[in-house]
């Protein structure tokens, strides 16, 4: 459920790119890898992270893919300059103990092969920024931007959890709008950061997505709420919400929870209910963000409440602006209390969504 | 005073002047043109290189250094290397083309092709899609190939819509491309050409034929980065035929290209000012002799020297003023009319240039009001000193009111000997590596020469002729006793002549050189090029299959080609001409016989230079001309130095043999093609046409349609001096007109006495006219022997110091035996109004203080 999605509302999309169906065979690590007979391919990363003196940060490392040229168009140009895809990425850092949210983008042609996807153990690289996969499954991620700087080792503790049903996760009621997505909802995560001049070592848990789609929302959708949340009894949960332009929420929506033993309960929008308790009013862009949340899933007998480390989590590009942070969380879980972490990617607030634009 | 003054200036000068309404009008009108003349040249000037430099703007955009290819070579694959280089903050490749669009024909568009992601810091212009000023598709930027972005006012011009398809040529072949988008400028950059489109630099590589290589790299520096630096450390890997400077630098060397061009205008618009002035300065002049006795009682009455002579400088400065005023509005709008010849005259010439709208600096205007005025007050302060001089007793006697300016002083003489040898002086000088611009002190002192030998003239033709009638005699001598101010028309007069010949002189001369040369160096039978060329200049290239069809072709005897090619070269950038030839290409050597430096030129590593580019670098026969090639700098010995008027920049020729050598480029922008005797022009055309031309992908001249394009261009390029000339002749006219009505106004007293001594009204007007045709006569004969040295100094000096080329001077006879008739005709003509008027003067009126 990611920001991208958005670019393809909007698209007449070409008959020639895959669609997500369902039936995908999900094989790992090939699908670790990239997809390029689909439009959109995203893989994301999130943490929450604290240091020896107990800092708490979060980081957002996200590597899209969008397909520029649908495969029966490939080749037959000689220019350098023509791609088949746009590479671009994300990245964040989240300082809880020194309020500072960092956000920075980079988008290529990889004319050059300064960007791209699949090469040797690199699935995805954009400059110095790259997601590496190591042949014990691990992976690792490097960033670096003026003031900050990212370098993480990901060693996953659940397996893959496939969302949705039958291989496809559902965006909207009619057929094609969906993805190819799974989760692996926690990798122990160690490394350094350098945020503001201070370097730190850090440890902590991370959250991978990885999707893959063409087409996948309808019209009328005008955004998402999104939730990951890991819990300190070793259990996960994914939300999402589809917001319609008319106020309402998309039937769609769904989620799945993942117990500590790996099983996996989808849950559709008739399981859950997210209730916003608490707004921040972007400076920058007068967008009222729900940033804390009231959630509660009766079928596995789960309710907490949201609170994120910091307001100001907005990630502000030209003309794509969402929010997505880290958040605590308290609750309860049949009854016992638990507490957790987890990043809330809130987007459509400020603007109408629009096409992967610059 | 005050107060008292602006009194008597309202009873002696504005009543004076509003009496004299045709006199006063006349005055201005010749003000306002030349004003209006000079403010149309230097806004047509200025405006060309505005729309240049927004151009320049437009594509560097926010650019601190531009590493520039002038011929398109840079291989891409150096982007990221030049992007690495330590003090580069941002870098964005640019590749571009020109395109033809036989929709609109003589029409181009200069195509950019950008890099969207790294350009953003550079760009100065908006890029929306077409119908939404505020979004912009990316996926389809990226994508869809042809699909360009439209300037805002090309596309409103030429009412084109999103979606619609716009044809193009562009080596040969006819093209679609799509319009998706807009590109919108604002304040400075809004005087960009345009005629620009901008599409993705991929598919714009794909467009043009271009992958692997770029024509610049505009580049962003670190803050605190040492330009200098980082451009001596670019240079180190950018490839030696590739310059590296800021990109001012292309409009500055714009600037300086134009500039003798643009200065040879401004000179010739002065012209008119300069005749204004004698009509000025006789204006005054007449009305301090008609007024001396008003003088004398105002001087007797206790007004001062100082105040006479302010009211004679004002009653100039009211008249001036009037007219620079007019002047400005009207060459505010006669710019609108010229800046369009102007800039298809730089587009011929030079550089291709549209100008959407004329831009004004302040300085233009202060200039414009500067030189008015003052060109005004300085005619008027003799006659002023004069009128504040004269002594009060004898203004008021009533006789001998023009004995005064009998006496021929000897100084006029010498003093336009004195001239014509400094003219000759300063042409030598300027011939002599002095700066070019002192070619034009020699043009103005063959003037000035003229002038003041006007006098003696005036005096020795008085003289010298003994008419039988008393009219003629009359006139005659009359002429020499208003000598002053009858000199003045006729130097007036003369000068303008003298421009008008001197011109036409040069025009011919150039004309006649030009014929000459063509003769020698156009002997192929058929000249064939893709059409975009004749509008953009050589950009497009032929398709080889079409030389090839040439080549085999059974009615060929022999193909020559030719390459344009440009490299930077010392500062600035030249270009280079490479061609394959026959034996038949016939160049015209300064020194050395064609048929021993040809066969080296195309066997040895040599080139040829142009006249003008040997003048314009100072190099010689057998010197060494070191030019950069892929391949690293190598020294060509010059083989020789060869006639050539197509550039006044300049060319260097190379063989194609070398050129394949050290460039590794076999692209061909035109051919000539020689055909076996017999063989049918006609069929051989009609053949290419259909194979490759039929819906007019190439431009197919025949030898003689191609002489008469040439002179087309040719006489498009003097367009706008011969309307400077013949405006100038149309102020001297004026000029003659109200010479005469001022000579009869104040001889009222003197036309009197004869019409009471018994001289009918016929005699009077004939007398006048008589007047009116020697005036011309004179002028005439002055104009012309000064119209000829001034064409000894046009075509001689000032064309060779600034454009360096021989012109042989030739002359237009039959023409020049007509321009004394049409003078005198005029003159007489001019001479009309105030001779009848003279003939119905009420006698008892003007002899009453008798």
């Amino acid at each position: 459920m990611k920001i991208l999605a958005a670019a393809l509302a909007m698209l007449c999309i070409a008959a020639t790119w895959q669609t997500a169906e369902p039936g995908w065979k999900y094989d790992f690590p090939r699908d670790h890898h990239g997809h390029e007979n689909f439009k959109t391919e995203w893989w994301y990363f999130t943490g929450n992270l604290t240091n020896a003196a107990g800092h708490r940060f979060g980081y957002e490392l996200t590597f899209f893919r969008q397909g520029i040229r649908p495969p029966n168009e490939r080749g037959s140009t000689r220019s350098r300059f023509i791609v088949d895809d746009l590479k671009f990425a994300h990245f964040t850092i989240s300082d809880a103990h020194r309020r500072k949210f960092l956000f920075f983008q980079k988008v290529s042609r990889g004319s050059f092969g300064e960007a791209g996807f699949d090469r040797g153990d690199e699935i995805a690289w954009i400059d110095s920024w790259n997601l590496r996969m190591s042949g014990d499954g691990s992976f690792h991620l490097a960033a670096d931007a003026e003031g900050a700087k990212l370098n993480l080792q990901l060693v996953p503790v659940k397996a893959p959890v496939i969302h949705g049903k039958n291989g496809v996760s559902q965006k909207a009621a009619s057929a094609g709008h969906a993805s190819h997505y799974y989760s692996i909802s926690r990798l122990r995560t160690e490394g350094e950061l350098v945020v503001s001049g201070g370097r730190f070592d850090v440890h902590g848990e991370s959250w991978f997505d990885h999707e893959w789609a063409t087409n996948q929302l309808a019209p009328g959708q005008a955004g998402w709420n999104w939730v990951s949340a890991q819990f300190d009894d070793g259990s996960e949960l994914m939300l999402y919400e589809m917001r319609l332009t008319n106020g309402g929420i998309d039937p769609a929506s769904s989620g799945t929870f993942i117990a500590a033993d790996d099983r996996s309960v989808p849950l559709t929008s008739a399981d859950f209910q997210m209730t916003p308790l608490e707004f921040w009013k972007s400076p920058a862009t007068q967008a009222n963000y729900p940033i804390g949340w009231r959630i509660e899933v009766p079928k596995v007998q789960l309710a907490f409440t949201i609170h994120p480390v910091l307001k100001n989590q907005e990630l502000v590009f030209t003309p794509l602006i969402y929010w997505e942070g880290a958040f605590d969380l308290v609750g309860t879980r049949a009854g016992k209390a638990i507490g957790g972490r987890g990043y809330l990617e809130l987007t459509g607030y400020a603007a109408p969504l629009v096409e992967l634009n610059r | 005073m005050l107060p008292q003054y602006f009194r008597i200036f309202r009873w002696h000068v504005l009543r004076d002047l509003a009496q004299h309404r045709l006199l006063s009008s006349l005055n201005i009108c010749t003000v306002a043109l030349g004003v209006a003349l000079y403010l149309a040249i230097q806004i047509a000037n200025h405006s060309a290189n505005r729309a240049f430099a927004a151009t320049v703007d437009l594509v560097a955009g926010k650019a601190q250094l531009e590493v520039d290819s002038p011929a398109g070579t840079l291989p891409d694959s150096l982007l990221p290397q030049i992007t690495a280089q330590p003090g580069v903050a941002a870098a964005t490749p640019i590749v571009t083309g020109f395109v033809s669009l036989p929709k609109y024909p003589g029409e181009y568009l200069d195509l950019l092709g950008i890099d969207i992601f790294t350009n953003e810091p550079f760009r100065t212009f908006q890029l929306t899609d077409f119908d939404a000023a505020e979004t912009f598709d990316l996926q389809k930027w990226l994508r869809a190939p042809r699909t360009i972005a439209l300037s805002e006012d090309f596309a409103r011009d030429h009412h084109l819509r999103a979606g619609d398809q716009l044809a193009i040529q562009l080596n040969g072949r006819t093209q679609k491309l799509t319009i998706g988008f807009v590109m919108r400028t604002h304040g400075e950059i809004a005087n960009a050409d345009p005629h620009i489109a901008a599409m993705d630099i991929g598919w714009a590589q794909e467009l043009l034929g271009r992958s692997g290589t770029l024509d610049s790299v505009s580049l962003r520096l670190t803050k605190g980065a040492n330009s200098k630096m980082v451009a001596a450390e670019l240079r180190k890997i950018i490839p030696p035929d590739a310059t590296i400077a800021p990109p001012a630098r292309r409009s500055e060397e714009v600037d300086k290209m134009l500039a003798g061009f643009q200065l040879n205008l401004t000179a010739m618009s002065l012209v008119s000012l300069l005749v204004g002035m004698f009509l000025i300065y006789n204006t005054t002049e007449a009305s301090v002799v008609r007024r001396r006795i008003e003088i004398g009682i105002l001087r007797s009455l206790g007004a001062t020297r100082r105040e006479i002579r302010a009211l004679f400088l004002g009653q100039a400065a009211t008249l001036g003023l009037i007219g620079v005023g007019l002047g400005m509005i009207g060459g505010y709008f006669l710019a609108q009319a010229l800046v369009g010849t102007v800039t298809d005259t730089i587009s011929s010439l030079y550089i291709l240039l549209s100008v959407r709208q004329i831009a004004v600096a302040p300085w233009i205007w202060i200039s414009a009001f500067g030189l008015g005025a003052a060109s005004v007050l300085l005619a008027a302060w003799l006659p002023a000193e004069q009128a504040a001089t004269s002594d009060p007793v004898q203004a008021l006697h009533h006789g001998e009111r023009l004995e005064r300016s009998v006496h021929l002083s000897r100084g006029w003489f010498l003093g336009g000997l004195t001239a014509l040898l400094v003219s000759v002086f300063l042409s030598l000088l300027a011939l002599n590596h002095a700066p070019p611009w002192i070619s034009f002190g020699a043009a103005f002192f063959v003037l000035a020469g003229f002038s003041l030998l006007t006098p003696e003239t005036i005096s020795r033709f008085s003289r010298g002729l003994r008419w039988r009638t008393a009219e003629r005699r009359l006139a005659a001598q009359n002429l020499a006793r208003a000598l002053l101010r009858n000199s003045i028309t006729i130097a007036a007069l003369a000068a303008a002549v003298a421009m008008s010949v001197g011109v036409a002189v040069m025009i011919f001369s150039f004309r006649q050189t030009v014929t000459d040369w063509i003769n020698q160096t156009l002997v192929a039978d058929l000249f064939i090029g893709p059409a975009a060329n004749e509008v953009a200049g050589p950009t497009s290239f032929m398709p080889p299959e079409a030389i090839r069809f040439l080549e085999n072709n059974p009615a060929v005897e022999a193909v020559d080609t030719f390459r344009h090619f440009e490299v930077p070269f010392r500062s600035t950038t030249i270009e280079l001409a490479v061609v394959r030839g026959s034996n038949r290409r016939n160049l015209h050597f300064l020194h050395g016989r064609s048929d021993q430096i040809m066969p080296r030129f195309y066997r040895e590593p040599c080139v040829l230079i142009s006249e003008t580019f040997s003048r314009r670098h100072d190099l010689k026969q057998g010197d060494k001309l070191a030019l950069p090639t892929p391949r690293g700098t190598v020294d060509f010995p010059i083989a020789a130095v060869y006639y050539d008027y197509t550039s006044d920049q300049g060319t260097v020729l190379l063989s194609e043999k070398n050129f394949l050598h050290w460039w590794h480029d076999d692209r061909i922008n035109s051919v000539g093609v020689f055909l076996k005797k017999g063989a049918s022009v006609k069929a051989v055309t009609e053949e290419f046409r259909r194979r490759f031309s039929n819906r007019g992908e190439f431009s197919i001249y025949s030898n003689r349609s191609l002489r008469a394009r040439i002179f087309e261009v040719f006489d498009q390029t003097f367009a706008v001096t011969y309307v400077l000339r013949t405006i100038a002749v149309i102020v001297a006219v004026a000029g003659i007109f109200l010479g005469l009505t001022t000579l009869v106004a104040e001889r009222t007293r003197e036309l009197g006495v004869l019409r009471s001594i018994g001289a009918s009204a016929g005699q009077i007007r004939r007398l006048l006219l008589w007047e009116s045709g020697m005036i011309g006569l004179l002028a005439s004969l002055l104009g012309m022997a000064s119209g000829l040295c001034l064409a000894v100094v046009l075509t001689g000096v000032i064309n060779r110091a600034y454009f360096g080329w021989t012109i042989q001077l030739a002359f237009p006879w039959l023409s020049l035996a007509w321009t004394p008739l049409w003078i005198i005709a005029a003159a007489i003509f001019a001479g009309w109004i105030p001779a009848w008027r003279a003939g119905r003067l009420n006698i008892a009126e003007a002899v009453r203080s008798e």
